[in-house]
């Protein structure tokens, strides 16, 4: 398979033809001359010693062949003495045996292929030796680390391959996680690997920036590029980490790229195979989490009662929960005249008491055991002419919370043709069709002023759980819904979840095709084209019931009114009362995302031996790639989904929207051209010494209309030293392998800056009047004709080594990193126009290294263990940069940048205790003095404490096989540390009876003097809370940014358990199957080790609200039969 | 066979090169291309400094006291600062970095502008466009100048730092930058503004308020020829800047319609509205002045608010028209700064707040004239533009009761000298009607006054002085932003 790959061939040009033609027949005739044939019987079995049917026995170099019957036995007949035959089974490695004289039994067992994977790398252009390759790259086989049950592809690397970086931010269907290799490369740009599927770069639906990954906003579930992609039909994945080894992707290859090999047909018997996942996901439970129960939250509530801030007035607040129920059923009779509550002691202790042993279990109410499937079943075979390979699968997940779920279909058909000996083709048609519901969400606001992120309407089910009191019931005591309020209008979370939904759909269709055809036996011309398109559509179903459309309408009374911000107030009569614009119906709010890419590859490839000891490749190529994205949005309003879908339009509501300049709809479109022209040499000397070069010229649009910028050569070169085959190492028993690899080369990337031309923007003035409006055009970057890449340059060493007769790999690899041209933001003096430039300027290092090592621990007949573990260590530190981020920047969760300090660094507020007298938290502020204020939006950073970075430092796992007779047990840990995480913003300067308070609040300031032994702060008093309010201050918002509210993010996980009962071949003969197994596997059932202070947050989980959900603990049955 | 591979192959990387240069010629985005003159109109839409001098103009000036920590708490460095005359780090909307930006991306787009119409085809169709991005120019570079150089004095203009006349779009990361002298500086602005001038047509712009309309082109001749002295040219464009001297209908109805309006927030609404016909130019600008001036620690206290508009005013013997408001009893207030908010997202509590300034108003060229009138000593021409004034700030204005003389003037102001007794009645009715909005501090720069910053009397009616700004004080010169180093420029004397 090698050999084909690399071009060399069995066909001739004329002249060698005529030449070995001539050499064939004397052999022919030789043999011929030697015809003593007989036949020979034979049992195939494998490692178990089970007998294997369907095995193809062939005689080497005939047209004579078999296959084993279901006892694993054969005959031949009419087998040449002294013959070659060859038994091959797909998965298993394929054997050659030379018959000795009068041989006529041949029993054989076979072993599964490992060489077959180990031995190559795909870098997607090339299938290279790994003996001969000189780059970092990881092999991994998709069935060793497959997790049942786990649909994303990408969450299945974590911990697998070192130096390869996967955090589950979200673990929403669709939702990509954050994947590193070898930590961020660029500060303002992309960090996410390139992926790349059968050889075609999978380009992103949507561009999903570092920050905007954690946000939970809906886009992120077009965020996996790979989501679409069903994980029975890959091969293997290459990770490719170093210069040498993503040279051929040039200008994109800067963060490292990730090769998806899928499964292709194979000549030979028909296989069917079918695999079923079954798995359920648990709720979370309280016992989890650090929420008080209903009865110590109404205690607090009674604190806030007697406080002066639990009062009537709370009817005048938009939310409430039960003291605003309690008072609105005081101050209004029923329909017969009868208060329920009356304002004395005892009936509202009463009233309260039914409350404060509710004890809602909200996670029991929003989440499900659903039932989650996935049947995948393909079908593969073929000839020596033609092969195919079809899958199709399903996957339906019920929904871990009431408000989601999802279906997939896919479908991948591909067929190669070998028409001649010279020319073949390859056809792929791969698609896929998502259907999803998700809790309606809508985006994020960051607000520096405030120092939180607003997120209006939220209805996500994990953060209501864990942020909604227990003391609120979401059904009465006759079993109907019960409603609070939010938002001035009724509110209950069943009932909001289904008036407020997110439908998404996604199409995703992509056409290859391939051609090959031999020029000479040295020569070889390669072409690959694909097509690719998506479309995407969310929309957004917001019921005239829901909350949400409520919210619009809640005009109760004048106060109400003047506080309701989604009533209407006419400018040009601003004295009179808000009035109502949305009377009737919902919104109808619409989002589609597009894109159409092609990319189409030319190559050549020669491969020659010369004087038997110096192998040369030559690879010179040309591609040229394009992606076209469109982005449209629309808000609809007064749809009415219960009255004929009839949409009732206020002329108030769009002149609301036009006077505050909001566009109610957009359509945006990005284009993304690439061209590229490629050279990569290999040279081989003596099956020892290997060099590997490589140049790549890139062409680009994105950085605008100069023409300058727009092209940059990317080079590498490398070299490996195969030590095994030198004199020394012959006689050392225990050395199977050992190679000295180094290699140094400089990728890129495209930052964000775009501005190689002046980039004008038009916009609509910011004006009092809509009549004085008018559209304008604004310079939003000035022309940078110095704008380029982002660049690095890379060192890396590695050691491979195989030893003790294949029972240990091991593989080592330390690099360095100097990225420059990063962009930056710089302040200039403004006087071209623009003051604060994205240029680049910055520079950044890093450095790191990563360990695999894995073994048969012990082999016997029975038993045996392998384990493998990978550790990978990666620091990075930005060493120029201008940027002036402001204290926000730098204390949000995600991490912000600046000169000095890793990329995404956390920093801190520096806590400075209790105040004596209330118990406000107070800060070491901006100006460097003690105060419960600091100005968030200050730019001086210089008393911020750094914590760490958000990324972390050191990661990997450590996976275990045991395995006995059928049974085969994985045990899988992943791990990670050296960072720090920010603790979940649990602290607000007023707290409503709606909110759930973690149990801290328990330990919290409550007199003079518990400073000396709290952190926690008070919770306020009426009087202080308004001197709070009007210094402009928010201490406790700033409690969530201070260093009391950090945690290590260091962890150790349980990864997955699974166990499989491989089923014996003679169980399956009695219903012809091939094969069978069953496999229960448990995903992420212990997290083993995480800061105590996290207290149930889970260390990978932003939890941002909107879409977002924490990785899931799931148990699956999996069961796999082959035909 | 394989002759033809090699060759088909090599052609189609061949003309693959060939076509690589149109194929990545695609801009990433649907950015816009200015290629029409209106498109050229569009741009200049953006020409006009979108930065507000109105908070540290006025904070600076003699309008203001420190009401106290009490009443006013403590102001952030945007009021803070030049109240106290230090060279500001605050960047931030009103400090006057943001102001130096602002003035400088509205250079960079006339500069933009100017570049698409010299590389047009047929520059003769722009020539409207050509007119409005030189004035646009000559106006940004007028305020840097006025604000962060020494200001304009024939005799010393020639040696003082000026600030970098730009005329070409920046096309680099960090491009270098002369300050060049004062003087060269106005001879640009005067080269831009006369070249521009004639170019303008009205009748191009969808909103001409918010453009260099022939009126405002010429409100700003008169400005600029009234700081630099040429009085002839001043009288000459406030003329053709209200054609007819039909002064009296344009100005603001404070005595009349305003006089109607009993809802403070219409009050507010109406003074930079573009149908009022005394504002000649507005822009739209980032700035949070609108809740600062009358909030702030730093304002207008009852003490400066009886000295600037007394009862009754002396020179009528009438009282101001001026609605007059104060909040909580200490902060003074004239409604006239007001606030449009724009929020981030249709139901977002936050967004950016922006104020919509009046650059040029029917009162101050008539203030101009008089003045230039003052000093080409037609007094009896300046005398009847006060009266042209009072007539419409005068409650109850009667002709015979409130009018202006020479005699009146001399009396008040206490001088013989009669061109004095009018300087100082003209700023002394420019300072009441421009209150709030900075326009007191040219004519501290102009006339070398000295400005003292104290605090509100207390019970006994002292005073304390808290900083002060002697008649040539460098700190009258802000300092340019420390971020200019990069290109090249040195920093103002302190």
């Amino acid at each position: 398979m090698i050999k084909k790959a690399l071009g060399r061939s069995n066909v001739q040009t004329k002249k060698i033809t005529c030449f070995f033609c001539s050499i064939f027949f004397l052999l022919f005739f030789i043999s011929s001359a030697n015809a003593q044939t007989g036949a020979i019987r034979g049992k195939i079995t494998d490692s178990l010693e089970a007998p294997l049917p369907g095995v193809s026995v062939t005689v080497k170099g005939t047209k004579i062949g078999t296959s084993t019957n279901a006892s694993g036995e054969f005959t031949l007949n009419n087998v040449p003495a002294r013959s070659t035959i060859v038994v091959s089974y797909v998965g298993l490695a394929t054997q050659e045996l030379t018959l000795s004289a009068g041989q006529t039994t041949l029993n054989l067992t076979m072993h599964p292929d490992v060489t077959d994977m180990q031995d190559v790398v795909v870098t997607g252009f090339q299938r290279i030796d790994k003996k001969k390759f000189t780059g970092a790259a990881v092999t991994l086989k998709a069935s060793d680390v497959k997790i049942d049950g786990v649909i994303d592809v990408s969450r299945m690397l974590e911990g697998r391959a070192a130096g390869v970086s996967v955090q589950n931010v979200s673990s929403t269907f669709g939702a990509a996680p954050k994947v590193r290799i070898r930590g961020a490369t660029s500060i303002n740009g992309e960090n996410k690997p390139l992926w790349v599927v059968d050889g075609v770069v999978l380009e992103d639906i949507v561009n999903i920036s570092n920050d905007q990954l954690s946000s939970g906003d809906p886009t992120t579930l077009l965020g996996s590029s790979v989501a679409g992609i069903n994980a029975n039909d890959i091969e293997t994945f290459d990770i490719l980490k170093d210069a040498a080894a993503t040279a051929l992707y040039g200008a994109r290859a800067m963060n490292g790229v990730v090769v998806i090999t899928t499964k292709k047909g194979r000549s030979g018997k028909l296989n069917i195979a079918y695999t079923g996942n079954f798995s359920t996901q648990l709720k979370p439970y309280y016992g989890e989490y650090n929420i008080m129960n209903s009865a110590q939250q109404m205690s607090v509530l009674g604190e806030l009662e007697r406080k002066g801030i639990l009062n009537s007035d709370i009817l005048s607040n938009p939310n409430y929960g039960v003291y605003g129920k309690m008072f609105d059923l005081i101050s209004k009779p029923d329909a017969n005249g009868n208060f329920i509550v009356i304002n004395e002691t005892e009936s509202k202790a009463a009233f309260l008491k039914k409350y404060a042993l509710a004890n809602t279990d909200w996670f029991d109410i929003l989440f499900q055991n659903s039932l989650v499937q996935e049947h995948s079943l393909s079908i593969s075979g073929g000839s020596e002419k033609s092969q195919s390979f079809f899958s199709t699968s399903f996957y339906n997940d019920g929904g871990w919370t009431i408000a989601d779920n999802v279906k997939r279909f896919t479908l991948n058909f591909r067929n190669n043709y070998n028409f001649s000996d010279r020319l073949t083709a390859g056809f792929l048609t791969v698609g896929s069709v998502r259907q999803q519901k998700a809790p309606g969400a809508l985006s994020r606001v960051s607000n520096p002023v405030s120092g939180q992120f607003d997120r209006d309407f939220d209805i996500n089910p994990f953060s209501y759980a864990l942020n909604t009191s227990r003391t609120v019931t979401p059904y009465d005591e006759n079993g109907e819904l019960e409603y609070f309020r939010r938002n001035f209008a009724p509110f209950n979370i069943i009932d909001e979840l289904r008036n407020n939904r997110l439908s998404i759909d996604v199409l995703d269709l992509k056409l290859q095709g391939e051609l090959g055809y031999k020029i000479t036996p040295h020569l070889r011309y390669e072409f690959i084209g694909a097509l690719r398109y998506v479309k995407s559509t969310r929309e957004h179903e917001i019921t005239e019931n829901a909350n949400m459309a409520n919210a619009y309408r809640a005009n109760d009374n004048a106060t109400i009114a003047s506080r309701n911000k989604f009533l209407y107030t006419d400018p040009d009569n601003p004295s009179a009362p808000p009035v109502v614009v949305l009377p009737f119906g919902g919104f109808y709010n619409r989002t589609e995302d597009k894109l159409i890419s092609y990319d189409i590859r030319n190559s050549l490839n020669y491969t020659n031996t010369f004087a038997e000891k110096h192998l040369v490749t030559v690879l010179l190529g040309q591609q040229v790639k394009s992606a076209d994205r469109q982005n449209f949005s629309n808000t609809g309003y007064g749809y009415q989904y219960d009255n004929g879908g009839i949409p009732f339009v206020d002329y108030r509501i769009l002149k609301q929207t036009i006077e505050s300049n909001f566009i109610y709809y957009g359509m945006g479109k990005e284009y993304d051209r690439f061209a590229a022209y490629y050279l990569n040499t290999q040279y081989t000397y003596n099956g020892k010494y290997n060099l590997y070069g490589t140049v790549r010229y890139d062409g680009s649009n994105k950085l605008g209309s100069s023409r300058e910028a727009r092209w940059l050569p990317t080079w590498s070169f490398g070299g490996a030293w195969n030590m095994e085959e030198e004199p020394f190492l012959q006689d050392v028993w225990w050395v199977d392998q050992l190679k000295l690899r180094a290699s140094y080369g400089l990728t890129a990337s495209l930052g964000p800056a775009t501005n190689t031309g002046v980039v004008l923007r038009s916009l609509t003035t910011n004006r009092t009047f809509p009549l004085e409006r008018e559209s304008v055009i604004q310079i939003a970057n000035l022309e940078n004709s110095d704008l380029t890449w982002e660049k690095n340059y890379q060192t890396n060493i590695g050691l491979d080594a195989g030893l003790f007769k294949g029972r240990v790999n091991m593989s080592l690899d330390v690099y360095q990193r100097k990225s420059f041209d990063l962009i930056s933001l710089i302040k200039t003096g403004g006087i071209g126009g623009e003051p604060i430039k994205a240029a680049n300027y910055a520079d950044m290092d890093a450095h790191g290294g990563e360990l695999l090592l894995s073994g048969r621990i012990f082999q016997k007949r029975d038993w045996g263990w392998r384990s493998t573990i990978t550790f990978g260590y990666s620091t990075t530190k930005i060493t120029n940069a201008k940027n002036q981020p402001i204290i926000f920047d730098l204390v949000k969760a995600e991490g912000g940048n600046t000169v000095g300090y890793p990329v995404n660094s956390l920093f801190s507020i520096r806590y400075n205790g209790l105040e004596h007298t209330t118990g406000v938290p107070t800060f070491v502020n901006e100006k460097g003095e003690v105060s419960p204020n600091v100005y968030l939006q200050d730019q001086n950073i210089s008393n911020l404490v750094f914590e760490g970075p958000v990324d972390p430092k050191f990661n990997g796992g450590f996976s275990n096989t045991f395995n006995y007779k059928n049974f085969s047990l994985n045990i899988f840990l992943t791990y990670q540390a050296g960072n720090k995480i920010r603790l979940y913003p649990a602290f607000r300067t007023s707290y409503s009876d709606f909110d759930a308070m973690p149990k801290e609040f328990l330990d919290r300031w409550a007199m003079l003097n518990d400073e000396q032994v709290t952190t926690i702060p008070s919770v306020l008093e009426a009087y202080y809370r308004y001197l709070v309010n009007a210094s402009g201050a928010s201490p406790y918002n700033n409690y969530n940014y201070s260093t009391a509210r950090v945690a290590d993010g260091g962890f150790v996980r349980l990864k997955t358990v699974s166990l499989t009962y491989t089923f014996s071949q003679s169980l399956l003969k009695k219903f012809g199957l091939n094969s069978l197994s069953v496999t229960g596997v448990a995903a992420n059932p212990w997290l083993i080790y995480a800061d105590p202070k996290l207290k149930g947050q889970d260390p990978e989980f932003f939890n941002t609200g909107g879409v977002a959900q924490p990785i899931q603990k799931q148990f699956t049955l999996s069961i796999k039969a082959g035909l | 066979m394989k002759r033809i591979f090699l060759y088909a192959s090599c052609c189609l990387l061949f003309t693959a090169g060939v076509g690589c240069k149109k194929y990545l010629e695609k801009e990433p985005d649907n950015r816009a291309q200015v290629n029409t003159p209106e498109k050229v109109s569009q741009l200049l839409g953006t020409a006009y400094p979108q930065a507000n001098y109105q908070a540290f103009a006025e904070t600076m000036s003699d309008n203001v006291a420190d009401i106290g920590y009490d009443i006013g708490g403590s102001a952030g460095n945007v009021i803070h600062d030049p109240f106290f005359f230090i060279d500001t780090k605050e960047n931030e909307q009103d400090s006057p970095e943001f102001y130096w930006y602002g003035c400088y991306s509205a250079i960079a787009a006339a500069n933009q502008a100017l570049q698409t119409i010299t590389k047009a085809s047929n520059p003769a169709d722009y020539s409207a466009q050509k007119g409005e991005a030189l004035v646009a120019r000559a106006y940004a570079h007028f305020m840097l100048v006025n604000f962060f150089s020494k200001f304009y004095d024939a005799s010393t203009a020639a040696s003082s730092p000026g600030i970098p006349y730009v005329t070409e779009p920046e096309n680099v990361f960090i491009k270098q930058y002369d300050r060049k002298t004062v003087q060269y500086v106005y001879e640009m602005i005067e080269k831009d503004l006369l070249e521009g001038i004639p170019l303008i047509q009205d009748k191009v712009y969808t909103v001409p308020k918010y453009h260099f309309n022939k009126a405002a082109a010429y409100a700003f001749a008169a400005r600029f020829y009234l700081f630099k002295k040429e009085y002839d040219k001043v009288i000459q464009y406030a003329n053709l800047a209200i054609p007819g001297n039909n002064f009296a209908a344009n100005l603001r109805g404070w005595n009349t319609d305003y006089k109607n309006i009993t809802d403070v927030t219409e009050l507010f609404k109406i003074y930079a509205k573009a149908t009022e016909n005394a504002n000649l130019l507005l822009v739209e600008t980032s700035s949070l002045w609108s809740r600062y001036y009358y909030t702030s620690r730093y304002g207008l206290d009852d003490d400066k608010q009886s000295s600037i508009f007394p009862r009754p005013d002396p020179l009528t013997g009438g009282n101001f028209a001026y609605a007059l408001y104060s909040l909580g009893g200490d902060h003074k207030l004239v409604p006239k700064i007001n606030e449009y908010f724009v929020k981030v997202s249709v139901n977002a509590e936050i967004g950016l707040p922006y104020v919509m300034v009046p650059l040029f108003t029917v009162e101050e060229v008539l203030f101009n004239r008089a003045e230039a009138y003052a000093y080409t000593n037609n007094y009896a021409a300046s005398i009847t533009d006060l009266n042209t004034f009072a007539s419409k700030r005068i409650n109850n204005y009667s002709p015979s009761a409130h009018n202006i003389t020479e005699a009146r003037i001399n009396s008040v102001f206490g001088t013989s000298n009669t061109r004095d007794g009018l300087i100082a009645a003209i700023l002394y009715y420019k300072r009441a009607e421009f209150v709030h909005e900075g326009m007191r501090w040219f004519d501290l720069l102009r006339y070398k006054m000295p400005v003292k910053h104290s605090t509100s009397p207390d019970a006994s009616g002292n005073v304390t002085v808290l900083a002060e700004l002697t008649a040539d004080d460098p700190r009258k010169v802000l300092q340019i932003p420390p971020s200019t180093e990069l290109a090249g420029l040195p920093q103002n004397p302190r």
